[in-house]
């Protein structure tokens, strides 16, 4: 077995007709245990998606490395899940920071966190300033930017940080958004239009139709208001949810756009559209301070009694 | 950045990959493990596999009580506590002759009053809050289905102004009604 | 140039590193072979060798509390690429059918507010208001149904439950018009009991 690896290895080795910097592969780890072929079996074994994390009482805590005499110290219950040991349960893991070492945000101390605590922390993050949508995730119970969602200074309180709910984790706080881009696809974010613009150059809007945009445009696709949907956790494959119909909306209201009842068609069923039952935790949780629900509701109210 | 230093870094970035292993911080990561390249499907078939043993995320266990979401599946709950009852009820009328049951109102108005008190007092409560929870919750879902009332500090005024309606209407209809 | 910052080409030259370098890495098959004590908790409970192998299996399963409809494993059709695919326009189950439940809870609003305003309502008006309580409640419980009993995955139990639901709207629909023919009718039913 390990010859034969070690033959494919050498097969699979760059040769100078395939120099690495050019081609993009796919890298795997080869000699990882989720090769062995003990969890060969286990590999087999699909273990629940809904087990329940590990409590952090019964996990480890890390402490802040160098506490100093007046150190505010507060604990953070992060979720991890670790893909190479793929049939383990997700675990709380806490850590303790001193919060006058800590920036002011929740992403700050995850940054520290990964920087000098535990470098295995995995999670996402761009911009650190509410623009690029990669931070989201769910900080104490409320789906947030982690970069615009201030530590509260209460160090008695604990945080709770766990990724965007009711989503496959690819690792820790990293969730597979796999079927939310491709649900974002389906309603072709794109102007249509067939008929060239009438001065040969551009297509104009009226100030009033460009007022229609905004509040909708603003949208950065975290996808925090779909993940805090009761209705999309449950029928996340067939209805939208409140981003993606907010994004469809946007295209909805577009003065320029000629397709607009191709677009009401698509959602003129009993899912992607109508599985919105207003209960408005889109808006609440919206870190841009959008208006998902209301924007649904103008479509809902457009189709109607058509 | 000044035109000295963007030469010196091209130059920096130039020499970089002569050295095959560089210095690196402490914290610098590493993998010391093997790659070898897998073809477009092959990368597919690994992430299938890898997708299986994903847990999901918690949900309703983690997510914050809010009012937005409390009173949506409050209305959800009350809505078929009330239908179930009236469903229960339909079909007992229905075959109340063969069972021999009694449900003609009057019959049933002479049952509940010789009820004790705390009974018909439960009883009421059983059927005042749902539904006029459900009534005034009802309300609200209208008014957002004409697109009204949907600024985040309207939503919570209206959710807590339903509640607290409910209270007031129930014990009213409970105690006096 | 960024495919030169690539640690991939790091890695080539340094396949086995010592012990000590192994730190901030993740745990590699060859760790797990040498068989030290500590290297033996570290490995995942199935990878365990020294408890047997039924009783690993045995241990899985029985750890797991049974849920009502728990997801199931992650399977993603098609490529990040596909679009999800976009069902066919259905107004009957879509458009039509939320303005028609509209219709309904509106028409139900002043039907509600009437008793408590004049005790109880004339029997044509009742009438209307057992009807659209039967309309109301079948609409209910079937946006029930399609939330919580997915098609796709259990399309028996949901075909199952819809005709469960509509065997007993109907069964209601005829009591209720037994009831307004044959006895008082709901209204002054409801205010007589609560009064009694």
């Amino acid at each position: 077995m390990a010859a034969t690896r070690a033959l494919a290895r050498l097969a699979t080795t760059r040769t100078a007709l395939r120099p690495a910097v050019l081609s993009r592969g796919f890298a795997s780890v080869t000699d990882t245990h989720a090769r062995d072929p003990v969890s060969k079996t286990a590999e087999k074994i699909v273990p629940d998606p809904a087990r329940k994390p590990t409590p952090e009482s019964k996990t480890s805590t890390v402490k802040e490395p160098e506490p100093a005499k007046d150190a505010k110290i507060k604990s953070f219950h992060i979720y991890r899940w670790n893909p190479d040991e793929p049939t383990s349960k997700p675990r709380m893991q806490t850590y303790t920071l001193d919060l006058n070492k800590t920036g002011p945000m929740m992403l700050d101390a995850l940054i520290r966190i990964k920087n000098e605590m535990d470098p295995t922390l995995t999670f996402r993050r761009s911009c650190r300033e509410g623009i690029c949508g990669s931070c989201a995730m769910n900080i104490d119970g409320v789906n947030t930017l982690a970069c615009l969602c201030r530590i509260p200074t209460d160090t008695a309180k604990a945080s709770r940080i766990y990724p965007l709910p009711h989503m496959f984790i690819v690792k820790d706080l990293v969730p597979d958004m796999t079927l939310f881009y491709k649900q974002y696809r389906s309603i072709k974010p794109y102007l249509q239009r067939d008929t060239p613009p009438p001065d040969g150059r551009e297509y104009r809007q009226s100030k009033a139709e460009r007022k229609k945009l905004d509040g909708l445009y603003e949208c950065i696709l975290c996808a925090c208001c779909s993940t805090s949907c009761p209705s999309y956790w449950w029928n996340q494959e067939e209805y939208l949810g409140p981003a993606v119909l907010l994004q469809s909306y946007r295209w909805i209201a577009d003065s320029r756009d000629e397709k607009k009842a191709e677009r009401q068609d698509a959602l003129n069923n009993s899912m992607s559209l109508y599985r919105c039952h207003t209960i408005l935790n889109c808006s609440r949780t919206c870190p841009k301070g959008l208006n998902p629900a209301l924007a649904i509701a103008e479509i809902k109210k457009s189709m109607a009694f058509t | 950045m000044s035109s000295q230093r963007v030469f010196q870094l091209g130059l920096r970035r130039a020499a970089a990959p002569r050295f095959r292993v560089q210095s690196a911080g402490r914290m610098m990561q590493r993998r010391w493990a093997a790659t070898e390249h897998v073809n477009e499907q092959g990368a597919q078939d690994i992430l299938a596999k890898q997708r299986l043993q994903r847990p999901v995320s918690p949900h309703l266990s983690i997510y914050k009580p809010q009012i937005t979401w409390y009173a949506s599946s409050l209305n959800r709950i009350t809505g078929v506590m009330l239908s179930g009852g009236l469903y229960l009820f339909g079909i007992a009328y229905l075959a109340a002759p063969t069972l021999g049951w009694h449900l003609e109102t009057p019959s049933m108005v002479a049952a509940v009053a010789a009820w004790p008190v705390w009974a018909k007092v439960t009883a009421k409560s059983v059927a005042a809050f749902p539904f006029f929870f459900h009534a005034l919750n009802g309300i609200r879902h209208l008014t957002w289905d004409v697109g009204l009332g949907f600024k985040n500090k309207t939503v919570v005024q209206t959710g807590w102004t339903a509640v607290g309606l409910t209270m007031v209407c129930s014990a009213y209809y409970i105690f006096f009604g | 140039m960024a495919s030169i910052m690539r640690p991939g080409l790091l890695r080539q030259g340094l396949q086995s590193p010592a012990a000590s370098q192994r730190m901030f890495s993740t745990i590699t098959s060859s760790s797990i072979r040498q068989t030290s004590p500590l290297v033996q908790k570290l490995r995942p409970a199935l990878a365990r060798s020294a408890i047997p192998k039924s009783t690993r299996i045995a241990a899985f399963h029985a750890t797991q509390r049974q849920q009502i409809l728990p997801p199931l494993p992650q399977k993603i059709k098609g490529t990040l690429n596909d679009p999800t695919p976009i069902p066919d326009p259905a107004p009957v189950h879509g458009s039509y059918h939320w303005s028609f439940e509209r219709l309904v809870a509106v028409g139900l609003v002043p039907l509600t507010l009437a008793p408590f305003a004049a005790g109880s309502l004339n029997p044509v008006m009742d009438s209307i208001l057992c009807a659209l309580l039967v309309v109301h409640s079948h609409i209910g419980f079937e946006s029930c149904i399609i939330d919580y009993i997915p098609k796709p995955r259990i399309p028996v139990a949901r075909s199952l439950a819809m005709w469960a639901l509509r065997i007993g709207t109907i069964t209601l629909g005829v009591a209720l018009y037994s009831f307004e023919t044959n006895d008082v009718g709901i209204t002054e039913a409801v205010t007589r009991l609560w009064h009694a």
